[in-house]
């Protein structure tokens, strides 16, 4: 198999290959610069590309196969192309965040952990992906960068605020990218693009080295388009990093030799209430699907899952925006205008609001907990609808009519709020031509319980992350897209 | 809080923080100011014991256990 063929498939038959020599890592970095450069146009993920530092990278390894190194041909990710989002910091390039403002301040000095942690075990950085300005939104309608359009129908968001690094795997630009995840920010995108994502538990993997947004619910992860390769990935970014106060001292827990145990041990059940009233009947479809799968018959409930959403929304509004009062009192009109209204409002919150949000938490979280004492696994939809059209305000759900863009975090939000393991996979045919996600999530530090059902529900054909055929009129017109009359929306895989 | 209540606090917590709001940016904030205290009710409504403590938990750093950040930002 070719470099270009090996690129649309998993990081471990990529680095299986370069491993054997059937392909090098170099082939492999302009493989991925070549899709980039036939599809970005359209889709938009990438804000830097860094082809210099890639082929250096690539060249390096590949002398080190050739000189018989074994230490490289152990590594797990072997020549596999990767992109961050532009939070991530990269040694060379200024840590933007989305933002206009971040883009004035120095270049990073260093590469933060976790790109430094997937380099050593031999993915290759190709360039730092779009997102939605500060994190702070779900739908990466940058105004600074342009939005990132979902691969399968360019029309439609990409979903956000990781909008860039879901799409980039989805379009098959690179097999493997990282992103962050405050209230929902990987596993949304990850729905509507198709792909899968890992957000681990609150303070297992460090947050130094990238931008913050509020550092009481902040989370980093991985996209991949299989569940071994999420394995794969989230196995080199384990490891305690002190610089980082909310990481905690566990040791690593390798999650990738654990997926082929059984499954049907587990007990498993679907979340109910609001995880139900707040989704569609395509995401409802989407669960009964995985928990037939699963087996799973019950159905319970989390209580007062409204105000927990409710004390992240506060905590995420008084963090968030204390973090950047000083710019705002200086310069708010250099903002994204989406959602520079918000971050004003939220410095204003009364104390109060947010000392009972976090007590919420805890009292959220002991509930959460006593649920996981009789059940291993709970099942919900990711996002309350498939991918929107670009620039859509308002969502129609049953009798309900909400602000689109915050509400595509309704059914994350809960979850990250008390930092449970959770991976969200892919799954089609509950809409004509897009996918939706399904969250699996876990007690705290059971990331290898979601992983090893994602991978079972791959293995069943139930999820499933194909790369995006970028539709022949967009390939053709580029970001301005086809002309009229023209059909927009991408052939269902 | 009522409209007229939430423009009031809005004016004077703004006052307060130092954090000027230019007219264009004024109805943004107030919708999302307005946002915020609905949600703020289902919050401060929640029953919760003495023993419910806040989420965060501070842990002490001793002499030599706090490296650097990788980066101080300037601000």
């Amino acid at each position: 198999m070719n470099a270009p063929a090996l690129l649309g498939g998993s990081a471990a038959a990529i680095a299986a290959a370069v491993r054997s020599r059937t392909t090098s890592a170099s082939e492999l970095v302009e493989a991925s610069l070549a899709r980039i450069a036939a599809t970005d146009g359209v889709v938009n993920a990438f804000t830097d590309r860094l082809e210099e530092r890639a082929r250096q990278r690539a060249a390096e390894l590949d002398g080190q196969l050739a000189a018989r190194d074994g230490a490289t041909a152990g590594l797990p990710l072997l020549g596999v192309p990767f992109a961050v989002k532009n939070l991530f910091d990269v040694a060379g390039l200024v840590t933007r965040a989305g933002s206009r403002i971040e883009r004035e301040r120095p270049p990073a000095r260093r590469d933060g952990p976790l790109v430094a942690r997937l380099e050593e075990a031999g993915a290759v950085l190709v360039g730092a992906l779009n997102m939605d300005e500060y994190a702070y939104g779900f739908t990466t309608e940058n105004s600074h960068d342009g939005p990132t359009r979902n691969p399968h129908d360019p029309t439609r968001s990409a979903g956000g605020s990781s909008g860039g690094s879901a799409a980039a795997v989805a379009a098959g630009q690179v097999p493997l990218a990282l992103g962050s995840d405050t209230n929902g920010s990987i596993r949304v995108p990850a729905s509507l693009c198709g792909v899968f994502g890992l957000k681990p538990t609150y303070g297992r993997l460090p947050r130094n080295g990238t931008y913050p947004f509020v550092a009481s619910l902040d989370h980093l992860g991985p996209f991949a388009r299989s569940a071994e390769d999420l394995a794969l990935a989230y196995d080199a970014l384990q490891g305690h990093d002190s610089r980082d106060p909310g990481c905690v001292a566990r040791p690593i827990e390798a999650t990738a030799p654990t997926l082929v145990q059984r499954v049907d041990n587990l007990r498993v059940a679907v979340l109910g209430g609001w995880f139900e009233e707040q989704a569609d009947a395509q995401a409802r479809s989407a669960v009964s699907r995985v928990a037939s799968a699963l087996d799973a018959r019950d159905t319970v409930t989390l209580p007062q899952v409204e105000r927990a959403r409710a004390a992240a929304f506060l905590i995420t509004q008084a963090e968030g925006s204390t973090l950047h009062l000083p710019d705002l009192r200086r310069r708010a009109a250099d903002f994204e205008p989406l959602s520079r209204d918000r971050f004003l409002a939220g410095a204003l919150l009364p104390a109060a609001w947010l000392v009972q949000a976090q007590r919420l938490r805890r009292w959220f979280a002991r509930r959460a907990a006593e649920l996981l004492r009789e059940f291993d696994l709970l099942i919900a939809p990711a996002t309350p609808c498939v991918a929107l059209p670009l620039g859509t305000e308002w969502l129609q759900l049953d009798r309900q009519r909400l602000p689109a863009r915050p509400s595509l975090g309704l059914l994350t939000q809960p979850i990250s709020f008390i930092g449970l393991p959770v991976c969200s996979v892919p799954v089609w045919g509950c809409h004509p031509k897009l996918p939706i996600g399904v969250q699996l999530i876990a007690a705290p530090w059971r990331e290898d319980l979601v992983l090893r059902v994602a991978h079972h529900l791959q293995n069943q054909g139930i999820a499933r992350a194909p790369v995006a055929a970028i539709p022949a009129a967009w390939a053709a017109e580029g970001a301005a897209g086809p002309r009229p009359g023209t059909p927009a929306a991408g052939t269902p895989p | 809080m009522q409209p007229s209540e939430i423009e009031s606090y809005v004016d004077a917590a703004a006052a307060a923080l130092g954090l000027p709001i230019a007219p264009e940016h004024r109805p943004g904030v107030l919708v999302y100011f307005a946002l915020a205290a609905g949600m703020a009710e289902l919050v401060m409504t929640q029953t919760l014991r003495p023993d419910d403590d806040p989420a965060p938990q501070f842990v002490p750093i001793a002499p030599g256990e706090a490296p650097l950040p990788d980066r101080q930002r300037a601000r």
